[in-house]
């Protein structure tokens, strides 16, 4: 489904910046995952869940992970929490929670942010993004500006292939290695 | 008052920046790379912002990521602790220009004391004892032997845009003098990128005496005490502790004048510290101004009451000093060991998962540290894993409670300097406080001093 998507983007120096987009994985593990800063907080969320309902197990299918947390003594001692996780089928694919993503969706690319600034998908404020999802892209295409410090960064794609998911909202913050888009490398047209 | 300040640092300092922070009602960015996503400095900040990849020079000394950080979440002041770009004047200068505050000295401080040649200079220039050395860099094999011939052997020439113990060699005599100039030249180079040397007379076994000073923006300065910094491996040091045994009060007030002195001369601002040589005869000489909060900051913070963190903070945002210099009180006696994770045998750094952690506690005990069990040591940073750090009524009462806290103090998984400690805190010509520079190597050789 295609949608305009309206930008607010200060104006940046004539001079702009090519780049490569950071380490892109192929795909990530439950354990990978499981790492990541904001699902750790939404397991840490979980667990204070189970204490205050005084819950014994609890499961939660999330992203393509499933986590199940389970109490190993008595409510009202101190609890220890046991983690299983699984992933849903082999591999999945990390995404943005603004998009969830159905089930198996093994072989993405993951592009992600090499430097520190501020996501815009389009060059300009009243001009059209640089790519939708869906879109065909080539290798080294501009997929979207990363703006640090007044310099606008031009950020190529690193592989050909298909915008399956846009995971950076426009305007907002990115951090180093934060994903910016899932692109299928081997597109079935 | 700042509202919100980025910590561009990582480990123990972040953490400690971090507190000062939170007790003044700040709030904190903190930065990491990517090994550090869930490091301990981190979930202790408000906000984090992932700025590279492990190799530091990607991501925490990466001044256009870290400075990026600082833009999209509003910092209005960066504190860069100590390392990393504690010292790098390019950088506090950026921040200047952009309207970000550098918690710190100014570039032109930074950029003044960094050049040790020069720093010497214009102490010398005001009039304080600079250690008997060539009145600047070095350009030739005769400039070199002219200077050593006036000073006089043994001497030791070392890089001007140095420290850490590198780009150093010890020439004894006339005929070993052209070597070591050539080799000091030559690591100075490949160390730091610069291969200019000066000269200084060696001393066989100075002690290394440091005054922690603080300047406000209007030039007030004020000495909170000396450190005696002697115990160190390669220049690196292991064990500091304050008041030094061997300063009485008088040579206490001419070396913290001195320092204040020091740091006029030079417009010093904010936090810095005044490093001083104290030969036998206890002469001292002006060695250099390090620009930045140090490592041992906390022994002086026990002995003052003082927080040297809120203190550079007050001082970043233009607050004058509260202190004068009769307001600084030192009551009782204060160590530091240095807790590295590094095999004791070869002090080769010793990576890996810490299984178990628990520090010591107890009356007059402090451990810096971000350390915690479960967490990996990583070998992509220093190794330094904690500051244990005890106070005491006097230096027996000190030391004796680092005793304690030492055989207290639970780390497993990973190798540390605690039984080194253990040796230097039960020797007796340490307990008598008569050690010097030298000690340690010979104590590290022979088995005991």
């Amino acid at each position: 489904m295609k949608k305009r998507v309206r930008t607010d983007i200060r104006q940046g120096r004539a001079g702009q910046n090519r780049l490569p987009a950071a380490s892109a994985d192929f795909t990530t593990t439950a354990e990978e995952l499981m790492l990541q800063p904001d699902v750790q907080k939404e397991i840490q969320q979980l667990v204070e869940l189970l204490k205050q309902h005084n819950l014994t197990e609890l499961e939660v299918e999330r992203q393509g992970l499933r986590l199940r947390l389970r109490r190993e003594t008595a409510p009202g001692l101190p609890a220890a929490v046991v983690l299983e996780s699984a992933t849903a089928g082999q591999r999945a694919a990390i995404q943005s929670p603004a998009t969830p993503l159905k089930a198996e969706t093994p072989g993405l690319m993951t592009i992600r942010s090499p430097i520190v600034g501020t996501f815009y998908r389009a060059p300009s404020a009243d001009a059209d993004p640089y790519v939708e999802e869906g879109d065909l892209v080539k290798k080294g295409q501009v997929l979207c500006i990363v703006e640090a410090m007044k310099l606008m960064n031009e950020i190529e794609s690193e592989f050909d292939g298909r915008i399956v998911s846009i995971l950076a909202e426009s305007t907002k913050p990115v951090e180093y290695g934060q994903p910016l888009f899932l692109i299928d490398p081997t597109p079935a047209s | 008052m700042f509202k919100k300040i980025l910590v561009a640092n990582r480990g123990e300092i972040a953490l400690r920046v971090i507190r000062a922070c939170k007790e003044l009602g700040i709030k904190t960015i903190a930065i990491h790379s990517e090994v550090d996503a869930n490091a301990m400095h981190v979930r202790a900040a408000e906000e984090r912002v992932c700025v590279g990849p492990a190799d530091d020079a990607l991501s925490y000394r990466n001044i256009p990521n870290v400075l990026s950080a600082a833009e999209i979440t509003g910092a209005e002041a960066i504190h860069p602790g100590y390392g990393f770009l504690a010292e790098n004047a390019h950088f506090a200068e950026v921040c200047e220009s952009i309207g970000i505050k550098f918690i710190g000295p100014t570039s032109e401080n930074i950029a003044a004391m960094g050049d040790k040649a020069k720093a010497r200079e214009i102490m010398a220039r005001r009039g304080i004892p600079v250690l008997p050395g060539s009145p600047g860099e070095l350009r030739s094999e005769q400039d070199a032997l002219d200077a050593a011939q006036k000073i006089g052997f043994p001497v030791i020439i070392k890089a001007s845009a140095g420290g850490g113990g590198r780009g150093m060699r010890v020439a004894n005599k006339e005929d070993e003098l052209v070597r070591a100039f050539h080799a000091a030249q030559t690591e100075a180079k490949a160390t730091f990128g610069n291969e200019s040397v000066y000269l200084e007379r060696y001393f066989l076994e100075p002690k290394h005496i440091e005054v922690q000073i603080l300047a406000d923006e209007r030039g007030r300065v004020v000495f909170l005490g000396e450190r005696d910094c002697s115990i160190q491996r390669r220049y690196q040091k292991l064990v500091e502790e304050t008041p030094s045994p061997v300063v009485d009060d008088r040579l206490r007030r001419e070396m913290g004048r001195t320092a204040v002195e020091a740091v006029k001369a030079a417009h010093y601002r904010n936090a810095g510290t005044v490093e001083f040589l104290l030969d036998k005869d206890h002469h001292f000489y002006f060695m250099e101004v390090n620009a930045r909060i140090q490592v041992e900051h906390p022994v002086t913070e026990m002995v003052t009451g003082i927080d040297l963190i809120k203190e550079q903070i007050r001082i970043a945002a233009g607050m004058p000093l509260a202190y004068r210099q009769q307001d600084i009180q030192l009551t009782g006696h204060s160590f530091e060991c240095r807790i590295n994770a590094e095999c004791p045998e070869k002090f080769t750094p010793c990576p890996g998962v810490v299984t178990r952690y628990h520090p010591p506690g107890g009356p007059g005990v402090r451990v810096d540290s971000a350390m915690e069990s479960q967490a990996i040591v990583v070998p992509n940073y220093d190794s330094l894993i904690a500051k244990l750090i005890t106070h005491g009524q006097n230096r027996e009462e000190a030391m004796a409670r680092m005793r304690r806290a030492l055989d207290e103090f639970v780390i497993e998984g990973i190798k540390t300097t605690i039984p080194l400690h253990r040796r230097i805190f039960n020797d007796a010509e340490f307990q008598k406080g008569r050690v010097s520079t030298g000690f340690l190597e010979r104590f590290l050789t022979n088995g005991s001093s």
